[in-house]
C-alpha cells in the first residue's frame, strides 16, 4: 500500500489508440509542475513524483490525456486527434494555434476537402473560404485563376495569390508545356491549406503577399503505421453545346436566302447531318490511383511515401492530361527532439497532349458536310478545296477564306509536352541545449521544372506555312528553377498563467531562372531557332514577428518585412512591409460561464504589403537594354546588299517602385454552444497606392508607347461570412450527424485614381483586329464593359445598330461608349453539407456567384445573319440569332445587349459513400469505402451561353467544363 | 547575397547600351533600328510589336501613315470594319481614342526617341571615350545627318497629321519620361526647315549612298514638300522654295523607270525603278519581314472572288478582299483621260462601282497596281510578306510637285510643267497629251491620284486642294453617308491622342475634338 502524497518513481509506456504502436516523444508532465520527462523512442518513460500527481501526456496530433499517479507502473494510450492537429496552424516561418490568431486566416485540412473530382490540389478547398474564388477551366489538368478579396491590383497577372509549399514559396509562372503552376501536384499528398487574407497575416511575406497566400502542406511521416490505396474512375461527358442551325433547318434557310438574294448557296450544301460540335467532343474515362504507407522506418524515422497516378483524357479530342507523381516526407527528430528535420521530397511527371480550340470552327462549319470525305486527299477528311494537280499538295490547293474541317485539324495536329518537376525542401529546426526558448531554423527550398515537348501538324492537314508547305514540326524545351533559402530564430518563452510572447527574425533569399529554347518550324527553311534565357528574379527579405498572448485574452501580433526584389533600379528596390493586430478574446468578459457562448474574439488588424510581380517580361526594365533583330527583322538588304540585324533600345523604367496595399481588417470569431456552431465576420478595406501598370509613355521620350509605370490607386472593401454548424449530432454510434459550412463574401472594388485621368482598353474579343471590350475608368470597378447603350424598339427587340447619342453630338462614336457593369461577381457563397448514418455519408457542395456580369462574345461575333453565307460557303451560326435578326457583325457588336447577367448556383458534386470497416483485417482503423459522385451536377443561370463561369467576364468559345459521374474506393490497411 | 539583386539580362538578344557600343558594327545597328523603325515592328519579327494597344501589324509606321492618309479619302475602303478603329476612319468619325491614330502618333515620336538616342550614343566625347576609330567614325557624321533627317521625317508627319507635337531632341535632359513641350505648326515647320538645311552638306550626293538610306535627294524632297504645303501648315506661299528643291532633285540624276508598274514590284531595289525612287521603306520576305504596306497592299487588292493572288506572287486568296476603291476614285480613271494608261488598273467585270455595303466585298471596283512578282516575272521570297519596297518619296511625284508649284506661283516655266505631266503620261502609254491650258487645279488633283494612289498622298492632297474637309468634294462613305456629306474643317488635323495627352500634359487637344 502506498499512501497519498508518497514519492514513488513511475515507470510506463505510451502508446497509440490507433494500433498499439508506442509514441516516442510524448511530453509527460506533472500537473502543474515544471516537471516533466518525454518518452523514448520505444515509448517508454520513467518519471519521480507523488502519488496523487497528476500526470499530463501530451503529444501534438494526439488528444492529451490526464492520469492520476495511483502506482509505479502506468501504461497510457492516446488517441489520435484530427481536431488537436487542426488547433495549430501554419502561417508564415511558423505556426500559430488558431485560437490565438490575431490575422484573418483560414485553415482547411483534409477532412473538410472538397470531394470528387479534384484533378489539381486548390479545387480541394475551391468554395470552403469565404473570399476565395477559384475558377477552373474544362481542359483536362487545367489551371485555375484563384483570387483572394478579388485582388488588389490592375495589372491581371500580379493578382495572382502567392503559393507557399512546406515553407517554399512557388513560381505564378507556369512552365510552358505544363497545364498550371499546379498541375503537377497530387492532391492525395496535401495535408491541409491556411489561406492568409488579411495584411496582418501575410506582411510576413511582404513582397508578395498583396493578394494573400495559400500555404499548402503537405502529408508528413508518421511513427504509426498506416498504408492506404485509393482508386477513383469516372466517365466526363458533355453538357451542352451552343444551339445553331440543324442540318435541315440550314438548308431551309439557305434556300430561303437564295430566293431572296437570287444567289445559288444551296447548290453548295452537302447531303450529311453533322453535329460539329458533337464530332469534336467524346466521353472519356478518368481514373485516378493512390497508394501510400507511413509509418516508423526502423521505428525511429517518421516516414510517408505515396505514388499516384492520374490520367485525365479530355473532353475534346485528342486532348489528355496524365499525372504521374512520388512523394517521400522524412521527418526524424534528434537529440532529445532538439532537432527536428522534416524532408520533402516529389516527383511528377506530367504529360499533355493539347487540343486545340475548334469550337469556333464547329461551330461554322456546314452541318450538311460530312466529316469524312474518302476522295479527300487531306487525310480522308471533307474540306473545301481546289486541286490544281501540279504534282504538290500544298496551300494552292486549298480554297480560301473557308473553314477548315475541326475534326481534322484536331486529328492531324500532334501537341504533346513532357513535364518533369522535382520539388521540395530540407528543414532543420534546431532548439538550443543551453536555451531551449530559442530554436534556429533552416529552411532550404528548391522546384526545378524541365518541359519537352513539340507540335507535329500533319504535311496532309490544310495548316498552311508561309512558304505554302502544309503542316509544321517544332519542338521546344523549356527550364524553370526556383531555389530558396530561409533562415531564422524563433524565441518562444511562456510566462506561465497563460501568457507568452514569441518572436521569429530572419533571413530569406529566393531565385528565381527560366529558359525557353524553340526549334522553330523544321519544315520552314526561313524559320529561325529561338534561345530565350530569362533575367533571373532575384527576391530578398529581413523579417520579424513578434505574437504576445495575455491571460489568454489579450493577443498583439507585430510583423515587420523588408524586401528587395532585382526588378526595379538600386534606389527603389526596397520597400517596409510593417504590420500589427490585435485581438480580444471577449466572451468570459462579456457573458461569463454561458453556455450558449463558447467563443468571441475580436481581432483588428493593420499592414502594409508590397507587389512586385509584373511578370516575366518585366524582370529588368531599369536597364538601357537593347533588343538584336532576330532573322525577319533586319534592314538595309536590297539591292544585292546583306541585311544586318537591328539594334533598337528598350522600353526603360528606372523610376518603378513597389506597388504597396494597405489593408484594414476587422474580425470576429464566434462559438455558440461548445463550438456547434461557429463562424467569423469579417470587414476588410484595402488600398492599394503607386499601382504597377502599363500606361502610356510621354511620346518621344522612351522607346515604346506604353511601358510599366507605377499610376493610381485602387481600393477593394467587403465583408466576409463563414459559419459552420453541427445541425444535427446523433448520441448514438453510427447515428444520423450532419454539418452544414456555409461562406459567403461581399467584395466591392473601384479605381480610385489613375494617373492623369487616363483611361484604358483592356479586355481583347473576338472578331476583328484589335478589338477590345472593356476598361479600366477612374471610379469604376476594373474590367468595365465599354459599349454602346442599345436602342430597342416597341417590342422589346434590339434595333440593329442603332444606339444612344450619350454625348449628343448627333453622331455615334467611341465617344458615346459607356461603362456598363463589369465581369466580377459582387458576391460570392459557399454551402457544403455533410451527413452521415449507420455506414452511409453523403456530401454535396454547392457555388454561387452574383452580379458578375458576361459579355457573350460567341453571339456578338457569331450571331448575324451575314454570316450564314460570309464567303465562297455558307456557314452556321446560333439560332440566338433568330431573337435578333441582327444582320452585321460589324454594327452590332460592341452593343450592351450583349453584356448579360452571369451570376450562378453551381452543385460542384455530390458523394454517397459506403464503409465497410474493417472487413480486410482485425485492425480497428482499416477500412474500405466506396463512394459514387457526380462532379458539375447542375448550374442555375439566366445567362444564355454555355456556361456563366467565365473569368474575366468575356466569354468566347471556351473549353466546355465536363460533367462526370464517379466510383471510387479508399482502402485504409 | 545583397549584390545578387544586380541581375544581368541573360538572353543572348538582350545587350545593356554600355555593351553594346563598344563594338564599332554596332554603330551600323543602331542606325539600322532609327531606319527599321519605318517598317519593323520589333526584333523578334513581324508578329510581335514594340507597340501595345493597337495590333502589330498595323502599329507599323507606314501603315498608319497609309491609313491615316488613304482610308480616310476617296482612295481606299478597307473591308474589315471590325478591325478596331477602321470603321471610324473611313466614315469620317474618328475619336481621341481611335487606337490607328495613336498608333501613328507614337510611332512616329518613337522614331524622334530612337534618332535622339542615335545622336547620344554618338558625341565625339563618347566615341572618343569608348575607342572607337577607323572607318565607323568617318561614316559618323553622314549617320548622324540621316538620322536628322528620319527625325525630321517623323517631325514633318507630325506637322502634317496633328499639326502640333511634343518637342524632344537630343539636347534635353532626356530620361524616360521626359515630358517634351508642345511645339505648334509654325515652330515645328521651321525647326523642321533649320534642321534639313543644317544637314544637307553631310548627306550623301543623290544615289551614292547605300541602297535604303536617304541622301541629298531624300531631304531635298522632304523640303520640298514642306515648302509645297506651307500654306496650309503656316498659311505662308512658299511655292519658289517648293521649285527649287524640286529643280534640285529634277537635275541630279534621278530617272523615271520606263514602266510605271516597276516602281511597285519585289525588285523594286534593282530593277530600273531604282533611279525612280527617292527614299524607299524596305520590305523583304525573309529578312524585313513587316505587315506594312507593300505587304498590305499586294495582299489586300487581291479580290474576293477574283482570287488573282497568284498574278502578284501571294496566295491565291490574299487577304480576301480586304481592300477596294470608291466609286469617286473609279469615275476619275474613267472620265475618259485614262481609258489607255497603264496606272489604270481596275478590275470592273461582275463588280458594281458603288459600295453601299462596306461589308459587302463583291461590290466597287478593285486595282492591281502593287506586286510581289518581278520585273522579270519571278515570285518574291515568301508569299505573304512581299519582298516590294514602300517608295515613300517619287521622282514623278516631283514632276507634278513642279507643275503644282509653278501653277501656284512658285515660279518656273509652263511648258515645263506640262512636259513633265505629259512625261508621265507617255511612260503610262496614253497617248492624251496636255496642253497649257489644260494645267488647272483640277486636273493636278486628278493626276495626282492616278500616278500616287495607294502611295500613302491623298489627304495631305486633298487637304492643300481644300477638298478633304467640307462639302465640295465627297465621296463614298466620308462623313458616314453611302454617297458623302459634308465633314467639318477640324478634321483636317487628328486629334492628340488621348493617352498621349494624359501622358504628356504639355500637349493640348486639337479644337474641335
Amino acid at each position: 500500500f502506498i499512501s497519498y502524497g508518497q514519492s514513488i518513481t513511475v515507470t510506463g509506456n505510451v502508446s497509440s489508440t490507433y494500433d498499439n504502436s508506442p509514441i516516442p516523444g510524448v511530453n509527460v508532465i506533472i500537473k502543474d509542475s515544471n516537471i516533466g520527462v518525454a518518452t523514448d523512442f520505444d515509448g517508454n518513460y520513467q518519471i519521480d513524483a507523488n502519488m496523487g500527481d497528476i500526470l499530463v501526456f501530451s503529444y501534438v496530433g494526439f488528444e492529451t490525456r490526464e492520469v492520476s499517479v495511483t502506482s509505479s507502473t502506468l501504461n497510457v494510450f492516446l488517441e489520435e486527434s484530427l481536431e488537436a492537429l487542426e488547433d495549430v496552424v501554419v502561417i508564415g516561418y511558423g505556426s500559430v494555434k488558431l485560437e490565438d490568431a490575431t490575422g484573418s486566416l483560414t485553415s482547411v485540412s483534409e477532412k473538410d476537402f472538397n470531394q470528387g473530382f479534384i484533378v489539381t490540389p486548390e479545387n480541394l478547398l475551391n468554395g470552403r473560404v469565404a473570399g476565395l474564388t477559384i475558377s477552373t477551366g474544362g481542359e483536362p489538368g487545367s489551371g485555375s485563376q484563384i483570387r483572394i478579396r478579388g485582388g488588389s491590383s490592375l495589372n491581371d497577372g500580379s493578382n495572382t495569390p502567392l503559393i507557399v509549399i512546406d515553407g517554399l514559396p512557388i513560381d505564378n509562372n507556369t512552365i510552358g508545356g505544363a497545364r498550371s503552376i499546379l498541375s503537377t501536384i497530387n492532391p492525395n499528398d496535401i495535408e491541409s491549406f491556411t489561406v492568409l487574407k488579411d495584411a496582418s497575416s501575410t506582411a510576413i511575406y511582404g513582397s508578395r503577399a498583396a493578394n494573400g497566400v495559400i500555404i499548402i502542406n503537405t502529408k508528413r511521416g508518421t511513427n504509426n503505421f498506416q498504408a492506404g490505396l485509393d482508386f477513383q474512375l469516372g466517365v466526363n461527358t458533355i453538357i451542352n453545346t451552343v444551339d445553331v442551325f440543324s442540318a435541315d433547318e440550314f438548308r431551309a434557310i439557305i434556300a430561303e436566302r437564295d430566293a431572296q438574294n437570287g444567289t445559288s448557296y444551296s447548290s453548295l450544301l452537302g447531303d450529311a447531318d453533322t453535329d460539329w460540335q458533337e464530332e469534336i467532343y467524346r466521353s472519356s474515362i478518368y481514373s485516378n490511383q493512390n497508394a501510400f504507407v507511413q509509418g516508423a522506418l526502423f521505428n525511429v524515422l517518421p516516414t510517408r511515401l505515396s505514388v499516384g497516378h492520374t490520367n485525365q483524357p479530355g473532353l475534346r479530342l485528342t486532348s489528355e492530361f496524365e499525372r504521374s507523381s512520388a512523394s517521400l516526407s522524412l521527418n526524424p527528430t534528434l537529440f532529445d527532439d532538439h532537432l527536428k528535420i522534416s524532408i520533402n521530397a516529389n516527383m511528377a511527371f506530367e504529360k499533355n497532349r493539347f487540343a486545340n480550340g475548334e469550337e469556333a470552327n464547329a461551330l461554322t462549319f456546314d452541318p450538311t458536310q460530312p466529316v469524312y470525305d474518302p476522295d479527300s486527299p487531306f487525310g480522308g477528311f471533307f474540306q473545301y478545296y481546289n486541286l490544281n494537280n501540279d504534282g504538290v499538295l500544298d496551300s494552292e490547293d486549298l480554297m480560301g477564306e473557308v473553314p477548315r474541317n475541326p475534326v481534322a485539324n484536331l486529328l492531324q495536329r500532334k501537341a504533346v509536352a513532357n513535364i518533369r518537376r522535382v520539388y521540395g525542401n530540407a528543414k532543420a529546426e534546431y532548439k538550443l541545449h543551453f536555451f531551449p526558448d530559442l530554436s534556429a531554423i533552416i529552411n532550404l527550398g528548391f522546384d526545378q521544372s524541365e518541359a519537352s515537348g513539340y507540335d507535329d501538324i500533319a504535311t496532309n492537314s490544310t495548316t498552311t506555312q508561309p512558304n505554302n508547305a502544309l503542316g509544321s514540326f517544332t519542338q521546344y524545351e523549356n527550364y524553370d528553377r526556383n531555389r530558396l533559402f530561409d533562415s531564422y530564430l524563433a524565441y518562444n518563452k511562456d510566462f506561465g498563467t497563460s501568457s507568452y510572447i514569441d518572436v521569429t527574425a530572419g533571413y530569406s533569399y529566393q531565385k528565381f531562372e527560366r529558359k525557353q529554347f524553340n526549334s522553330a518550324d523544321r519544315y520552314n527553311p526561313d524559320s529561325e531557332a529561338t534561345l530565350n534565357v530569362q533575367t533571373p528574379l532575384v527576391l530578398i527579405g529581413l523579417f520579424g514577428r513578434a505574437n504576445l498572448s495575455l491571460a489568454d485574452k489579450y493577443l498583439l501580433t507585430l510583423s515587420y518585412r523588408r524586401d528587395g526584389t532585382s526588378r526595379f533600379s538600386k534606389d527603389n528596390r526596397w520597400g517596409d512591409y510593417p504590420a500589427a493586430a490585435l485581438a480580444w478574446k471577449f466572451n468570459e468578459d462579456i457573458f461569463p460561464r454561458s453556455n450558449t457562448i463558447s467563443n468571441l474574439k475580436l481581432r483588428l488588424g493593420w499592414g502594409i504589403t508590397g507587389q512586385q510581380d509584373i511578370g516575366n517580361g518585366a524582370l529588368d526594365l531599369y536597364l538601357a537594354r537593347y533588343s538584336l533583330g532576330a532573322l525577319g527583322s533586319q534592314y538595309f538588304g536590297g539591292q544585292g546588299n546583306t541585311a544586318i540585324p537591328v539594334a533598337i533600345p528598350q522600353f526603360k523604367n528606372e523610376n518603378l517602385q513597389w506597388e504597396e496595399t494597405t489593408t484594414y481588417n476587422i474580425g470576429l470569431d464566434f462559438g455558440l454552444f461548445n463550438e456547434k456552431i461557429n463562424g467569423a465576420v469579417e470587414v476588410f478595406y484595402k488600398e492599394s497606392d503607386k499601382i504597377l501598370f502599363s500606361a502610356a509613355t510621354a511620346d518621344g521620350s522612351n522607346y515604346t508607347n506604353n511601358g510599366y509605370q507605377n499610376i493610381g490607386s485602387f481600393t477593394s472593401e467587403g465583408i466576409e461570412f463563414t459559419l459552420n454548424t453541427v445541425v444535427f449530432r446523433s448520441e448514438e454510434e453510427e447515428g444520423f450527424n450532419w454539418d452544414f459550412n456555409y461562406n459567403a463574401a461581399y467584395i466591392k472594388r473601384e479605381i480610385k485614381d489613375l494617373t492623369l485621368d487616363q483611361d484604358f482598353l483592356v479586355g481583347e474579343i473576338d472578331g476583328g483586329t484589335g478589338g477590345q471590350i472593356q476598361t479600366h475608368i477612374e471610379g469604376q470597378a476594373p474590367f468595365g464593359f465599354y459599349v454602346y447603350k442599345q436602342i430597342y424598339d416597341e417590342n422589346n427587340r434590339p434595333i440593329e445598330g442603332a444606339y444612344a447619342d450619350l454625348n449628343g453630338d448627333n453622331q455615334i462614336n467611341d465617344d458615346d461608349k459607356y461603362v456598363y457593369k463589369n465581369g466580377s461577381p459582387d458576391v460570392i457563397m459557399g454551402f457544403r453539407s455533410n451527413m452521415s448514418y449507420k455506414k452511409f455519408d453523403l456530401s454535396f457542395n454547392l457555388r454561387a456567384q452574383f452580379g458578375n456580369y458576361v459579355y457573350n462574345n460567341v453571339n456578338s461575333t457569331r450571331a448575324q445573319l451575314e454570316l450564314l453565307v460570309p464567303n465562297a460557303v455558307p456557314g452556321n451560326v446560333p439560332k440566338s440569332v433568330l431573337d435578333t435578326n441582327f444582320n452585321s457583325r460589324t454594327t452590332v457588336m460592341f452593343s450592351d445587349y450583349f453584356i448579360e447577367n452571369g451570376s450562378f448556383l453551381k452543385m460542384d458534386n455530390i458523394t454517397l459513400g459506403y464503409n465497410f470497416g474493417n472487413i480486410f483485417s482485425g485492425r480497428d482503423q482499416s477500412s474500405v469505402r466506396l463512394s459514387f459522385g457526380v462532379q458539375n451536377v447542375f448550374t442555375i443561370t439566366n445567362y444564355s451561353g454555355l456556361d456563366p463561369e467565365v473569368f474575366g467576364g468575356i466569354d468566347n468559345t471556351i473549353y466546355p467544363r465536363p460533367r462526370a459521374y464517379l466510383v471510387g474506393a479508399n482502402i485504409r490497411f | 547575397c545583397i549584390d545578387d539583386l544586380d541581375v544581368q539580362p541573360g538572353d543572348p538578344d538582350i545587350i545593356l547600351a554600355d555593351d553594346l557600343f563598344k563594338d564599332p558594327d554596332a554603330y551600323k545597328q543602331a542606325l539600322a533600328g532609327v531606319y527599321g523603325n519605318l517598317a519593323l515592328t520589333s526584333a523578334e519579327g513581324p508578329d510581335a510589336s514594340n507597340f501595345t494597344g493597337i495590333d502589330e501589324g498595323t502599329s507599323q509606321y507606314g501603315r498608319g501613315l497609309w491609313n491615316l492618309q488613304e482610308i480616310t479619302t476617296d482612295e481606299a475602303i478597307w473591308s474589315w470594319e471590325t478591325d478596331a478603329g477602321v470603321a471610324e476612319l473611313q466614315r469620317s468619325s474618328w475619336t481621341a481614342d481611335n487606337p490607328l491614330v495613336s498608333g501613328l502618333f507614337g510611332r512616329a515620336m518613337f522614331e524622334v526617341a530612337l534618332a535622339n538616342e542615335f545622336l547620344n550614343q554618338t558625341t565625339e566625347e563618347l566615341l572618343d571615350s569608348r575607342g572607337i576609330t577607323g572607318q565607323v567614325r568617318t561614316d559618323m557624321p553622314a549617320f548622324r545627318a540621316e538620322v536628322r533627317f528620319l527625325r525630321s521625317l517623323a517631325y514633318f508627319h507630325m506637322l502634317d497629321l496633328f499639326g502640333k507635337a511634343p518637342f524632344v531632341t537630343e539636347e534635353d535632359p532626356g530620361g524616360s519620361d521626359y515630358k517634351g513641350p508642345e511645339y505648334n505648326s509654325q515652330q515645328l515647320f521651321d525647326y523642321i526647315e533649320s534642321e534639313l538645311l543644317a544637314i544637307i552638306p553631310d548627306m550623301k550626293d543623290p544615289l551614292q549612298n547605300e541602297y535604303g538610306r536617304a541622301d541629298k535627294g531624300a531631304a531635298w524632297m522632304l523640303l520640298a514638300k514642306l515648302y509645297l504645303n506651307a500654306e496650309v501648315y503656316v498659311g505662308q506661299a512658299r511655292y519658289s522654295d517648293c521649285l527649287t528643291y524640286c529643280e534640285q532633285i529634277l537635275n541630279s540624276g534621278f530617272t523615271l523607270s520606263p514602266e510605271y508598274l516597276y516602281n511597285f514590284m519585289a525588285d523594286n531595289d534593282s530593277n530600273a525603278a531604282r533611279n525612280e525612287i527617292i527614299f524607299p521603306v524596305l520590305s523583304d520576305g525573309i529578312t524585313t519581314q513587316n505587315y506594312g504596306p507593300p505587304t498590305m497592299l499586294v495582299n489586300g487588292q487581291v479580290g474576293n472572288t477574283e482570287r488573282n493572288g497568284a498574278d502578284f506572287g501571294v496566295q491565291a486568296v490574299g487577304w480576301t478582299g480586304a481592300m477596294r476603291v470608291t466609286q469617286r476614285f473609279s469615275q476619275i480613271f474613267l472620265n475618259g483621260s485614262y481609258d489607255t494608261d497603264d496606272r489604270n488598273t481596275l478590275i470592273t467585270e461582275n463588280r458594281p462601282m458603288e459600295i453601299f455595303d462596306i461589308a459587302d466585298r463583291d461590290s466597287g471596283y478593285i486595282i492591281q497596281k502593287w506586286s510581289n512578282m518581278t520585273s522579270t516575272g519571278e515570285t518574291g521570297s515568301a508569299n505573304e510578306i512581299v519582298d516590294t519596297d514602300y517608295p515613300m518619296f517619287r521622282l514623278a511625284d516631283v514632276y507634278l510637285m513642279y507643275a503644282e508649284a509653278h501653277l501656284r506661283g512658285g515660279g518656273g516655266s509652263v511648258d515645263t510643267a506640262v512636259g513633265y505631266i505629259n512625261e508621265l503620261r507617255t511612260r503610262a502609254n496614253n497617248p492624251n497629251l496636255i496642253t497649257a491650258t489644260d494645267l488647272t487645279e483640277e486636273l493636278l488633283i486628278n493626276e495626282r491620284l492616278v500616278e500616287l494612289h495607294w502611295e500613302g498622298h491623298r489627304r495631305q492632297d486633298l487637304v492643300r486642294f481644300g477638298r478633304f474637309s467640307g462639302g465640295t468634294y465627297n465621296w463614298s462613305w466620308k462623313g458616314n453617308a453611302p454617297s458623302g456629306l459634308s465633314i467639318p474643317a477640324f478634321r483636317d488635323l487628328f486629334p492628340i491622342p488621348n493617352a498621349s495627352l494624359a501622358a504628356n500634359p504639355n500637349l493640348s487637344q486639337n479644337e474641335g475634338y
